[in-house]
């Protein structure tokens, strides 16, 4: 049943993981612009994300109904977000 | 075709488990139809204690700080001598949408209507996952043992209004009431996790399981519907438990998620109340309406009228149900930009509803009607419909809202659109597939003695209510005599009243109804209704397994009055070759 | 044949390319967890964006601790995986091995946050402190439960591997990790926004 796809290279995958998780931690120290900053160090997290999503979750392997399972919900959360934010985002 | 979770071929339908013993045959079931029953004896308790909250809620209205008939015996500081205080009243109006919304509403029409209905309309023998659907009816159980503590702990239940706002809600003293809102908060988050396990079991289940032949436009209406209100409660609900979580540590860690003088944003709770809110009014609503889809084909003789239209508008109001919930904070004080957005997609999913309106009313056009019980209550869904969806559109557009907001208007609106969902549809569906689920038939002059007096004293409480409402009078007011421009009004809120304790003693007939048919009714067939759908291929009540053989599924669900066929039904599973039509 | 109405004849089988149910249901709720965190986390996103004197809190958490406990969480993903490759190549002695970490690195886990949850509740950071703090125990308390509950299903899987009565069911080490990576995605995310951000 799991057969027919495929196993990434788990141990490569985790080095990647490793490997980005110590760069974001590294910038963050680094006196760039602090909004510079947070946007590499989200990017990166959205990347490390994925990166499990796709492989450790097989995600790249399935049908698009689990990929909406995964996509559908991510897009409420920006609806969300982007809807409250006149109202809880300022002070 | 194999079992799809191991790679068998399913088993042949198990022979009657009569040497389960009581507790695993009728307590500790994994059979969808047992469970499904236990959610329906839930809801329907929980329709009688809904009941008399309101009832308690109109004496008051009617007669201010009157002792209310019967009720004598509820003890200080609750009531003084059968007279309801303040705090009193904002508990009633609190817990009967409570009540009503999640103990009874849910139950019936998801518990118990999705659990029996969907492996049999499929063709299934059961669940995908039937101990995790024991587990759900379990979890559903000790959260109403939760909420019933809540009325007796000191400080009484839950007083901040269903939507518990915040502030109110955020801090013990603002109400009075301290252990019962922390109930009230565990016991709905129980009743979250009990329909989400019952979701991802409908989902899984209708898309994993369905018999050979049954595609997905080949699905009844009804299957629909779940389906559409099992994803909109997915997807939805996880703001809200976030909500909760945060609304929690406000009341008993000195957090200020909500609370503005620690920083807090009361809006906050409203946008993440209703980001769940309102795609729940139409988890609601849909399984009602699949109920009245179901039934009116069958007493037209008729196909439905639209049946692709349907399908595509459930899933795009589903899809809006998202984007619309701020119509419910228009006047909060919301960023008023917000207004013109929220208000034109209310409008927006009031147009795939009147497509199902009209599809309902097209399929009765030329048919053979006849007028049993379950059809009374099917027409009633709709014509109840109709009037609630109007009156949402005033609700909708923000500047009319305004006038509206928060009055008895609004109240009657939703009363209108939930006893569409929940009484007409909820009966429609119950006296429909009584015979189904109990092998016995339910009587008719008792059915029809109930409509009647359903149909007449529901229309005789809300629809002054609108008057009520556009006439100025608020919410959750505990006096309206209080205040000067309502004491005219007052002869109305008498009327309702009346009309009210009618609307209750009316539903004595089903209750009386239901028990009596349930040992002495008379014996079901098979297919009493002549209906085309599989829960009808089975016996009745069918056996642990539901199938002998998995069918095979041929054509749609509404293939009625064909000229091909001398019957004027024709089953799923049947493959009949079709009569050659006579040529000339 | 004279004219006959369209009635349909199909009789194909629909399960043929169906997705197990099993992991089929495990992504439904998935899907409504991600909102969940989703809610709490777009909450939090929201008021750090009115709030940027939250950042000063921020730094009395300790980045070593953080990054230590990222590593950890990272690696039992990794080793869950494992796990679940050992199962399609039979191998169950090795699955056991890797399941038996995965559990390990879970507590470990849990023991770094509560050292760390012990440490600022004693240097007077609790709650109700101010709207960070309220932030930081709400989001990583949330989280350190399913990472609690993810260990309980980790556990019932390994005992259950080691009483021989696994073999039959060995597909849920596959649903077992897919909620375990869920949690640590779900980590990879509070990390930035508590500890670097």
């Amino acid at each position: 049943m799991a057969g027919e796809r495929g196993h990434p290279n788990y141990v490569a995958v985790w080095f990647w993981l490793v490997g980005l998780m110590v760069t974001s931690v590294a910038i963050s120290q680094l006196p760039f612009s602090k909004s510079a900053t947070d946007v590499v160090i989200f990017a990166i997290a959205g990347v490390k994300a994925v990166l499990v999503a796709l492989n450790f979750m097989h995600l790249r392997f399935e049908r698009l109904l689990i990929y909406s399972l995964a996509i559908v919900p991510l897009l409420l959360f920006f609806i969300l977000t982007a809807v409250l934010f006149p109202d809880i985002a300022s002070h | 075709m194999s079992d799809s979770v191991t790679g068998k071929a399913p088993p042949e339908a198990h022979p009657h488990h009569t040497d389960l013993g009581f507790w695993r045959t009728y307590v500790f079931s994994t059979d969808h139809k047992t469970i499904a029953k236990q959610y329906l004896a839930i809801g329907l308790f929980w329709a009688i204690v809904g009941g008399l909250l309101a009832y308690l809620m109109r004496w008051q209205l009617a007669y201010p700080e009157t002792a209310v008939p019967g009720f004598g015996w509820v003890p200080e500081p609750h009531m003084v001598d059968g007279i309801i205080p303040p705090e009193f009243y904002n508990m009633l109006i609190t817990m009967h949408g409570t009540v009503m919304v999640f103990f009874v509403a849910m139950p019936i029409l998801l518990g118990a209507f999705g659990n029996f209905l969907i492996p049999l309309m499929i063709g299934a023998q059961d669940m995908a996952f039937p101990r995790l659907n024991m587990l759900s009816v379990w979890v559903l159980a000790f959260s109403s043992v939760v909420l019933l503590v809540s009325f007796f702990v000191p400080g009484g239940a839950a007083a901040s209004g269903w939507t518990a706002y915040a502030p109110l809600s955020a801090k013990a003293v603002y109400t009075g009431v301290d252990w019962g809102q922390n109930l009230w908060i565990i016991a709905l988050a129980l009743e979250f996790a009990s329909f989400l396990m019952g979701g991802v079991n409908f989902l899984t289940t209708a898309i994993n399981m369905r018999a050979p032949g049954l595609s997905l436009f080949r699905l009844p209406l009804m299957v629909w519907m779940e389906l559409t209100a099992a994803v909109l409660f997915l997807l939805s609900v996880g703001p809200l438990i976030a909500g909760a979580v945060m609304l929690l540590l406000d009341r008993l860690a000195g957090t200020s998620f909500f609370l503005p003088e620690g920083g807090g944003h009361p809006l906050l709770w409203q946008h993440l109340f209703w980001f769940f809110g309102h795609p729940e009014v139409y988890v609601i609503m849909l399984p009602g309406m699949g109920a009245a889809l179901e039934i009116l084909p069958v007493f037209s003789r008729k196909p439905i009228f639209g049946y692709r239209p349907i399908v595509y508008s459930t899933i795009a109001a589903g899809i809006l149900s998202f984007v619309v919930w701020a119509h419910h904070m228009f006047p909060s004080g919301l960023d008023p930009r917000l207004a013109m957005p929220f208000s034109f997609t209310t409008i927006l999913i009031s147009i795939p509803f009147a497509i199902i309106v009209f599809a309902m009313i097209a399929t009765l056009w030329g048919g053979s009607i006849r007028f049993p019980t379950p059809m009374l209550y099917a027409l009633g869904t709709l014509a109840v419909f109709i009037v609630g969806g109007l009156t949402g559109i005033f609700n909708g557009s923000a500047p009319a809202d305004i006038y509206i907001h928060d009055t008895y208007f609004v109240v009657s609106h939703f009363h209108y659109t939930l006893f569409s969902a929940v009484f007409f549809g909820g009966f429609a569906g119950i006296y429909y597939w009584f015979p189904k689920m109990f092998g016995r038939m339910m009587n008719e002059t008792l059915g029809k003695i109930h409509f009647w007096l359903t149909f007449i004293f529901f229309n005789a409480v809300f629809f002054p209510m609108f008057f009520l409402g556009a006439g100025g009078m608020m919410r959750r007011i505990y006096n309206p005599l209080q205040y000067e421009f309502l004491q005219s009004l007052q002869p109305l809120n008498v009327f309702i009243t009346y009309a009210a304790i009618v609307l209750f003693l009316g539903q004595l007939p089903f209750v009386v109804n239901f028990f009596w048919s349930l040992w002495a009714g008379k014996k079901a067939e098979q297919n009493p209704w002549e209906a085309n759908t599989l829960e009808w291929t089975t016996p009745s009540p069918p056996p642990h397994g539901n199938f002998e053989a998995i069918p095979v599924v041929y054509r749609g669900p509404y293939e009625y009055s064909l000229p091909e066929v001398s019957e004027d039904w024709l089953p799923q599973d049947r493959p009949v070759e079709p009569r050659p039509v006579p040529a000339g | 044949m004279s004219q006959t109405h369209a009635i349909e004849t199909q009789t194909e089988t629909l399960s043929g390319a169906a997705i197990p149910s099993g992991r089929l249901g495990v992504w439904w709720f998935l899907a409504s967890e991600i909102v969940l965190f989703g809610g709490l986390i777009g909450t939090f996103i929201l008021f750090r964006h009115g709030n940027p004197e939250w950042v000063a809190a921020a730094e009395h958490l300790s980045l070593a601790i953080g990054t230590v406990n990222t590593l950890v969480l990272l690696t039992s993903s990794l080793t869950i995986v494992l796990a679940f490759a050992a199962v399609d190549k039979g191998d169950s002695r090795r699955m056991r091995t890797w399941l038996f970490l995965t559990i390990l690195l879970g507590l470990v886990f849990l023991s770094i946050k509560a050292f760390e949850w012990s440490t600022e509740i004693g240097a007077g950071f609790i709650p109700s402190t101010g709207g960070f703090w309220s932030f930081y125990y709400a989001m990583t308390g949330l989280h350190a439960l399913h990472v609690m509950a993810g260990i309980v299903i980790n556990t019932i899987l390994f005992i259950s591997a080691v009483l021989d009565r696994l073999k039959p069911h060995e597909y849920r080490i596959e649903l077992a990790g897919l909620y375990w990576h869920f949690v640590d995605i779900v980590w990879i995310f509070l990390f930035p926004l508590l500890y670097l951000a």
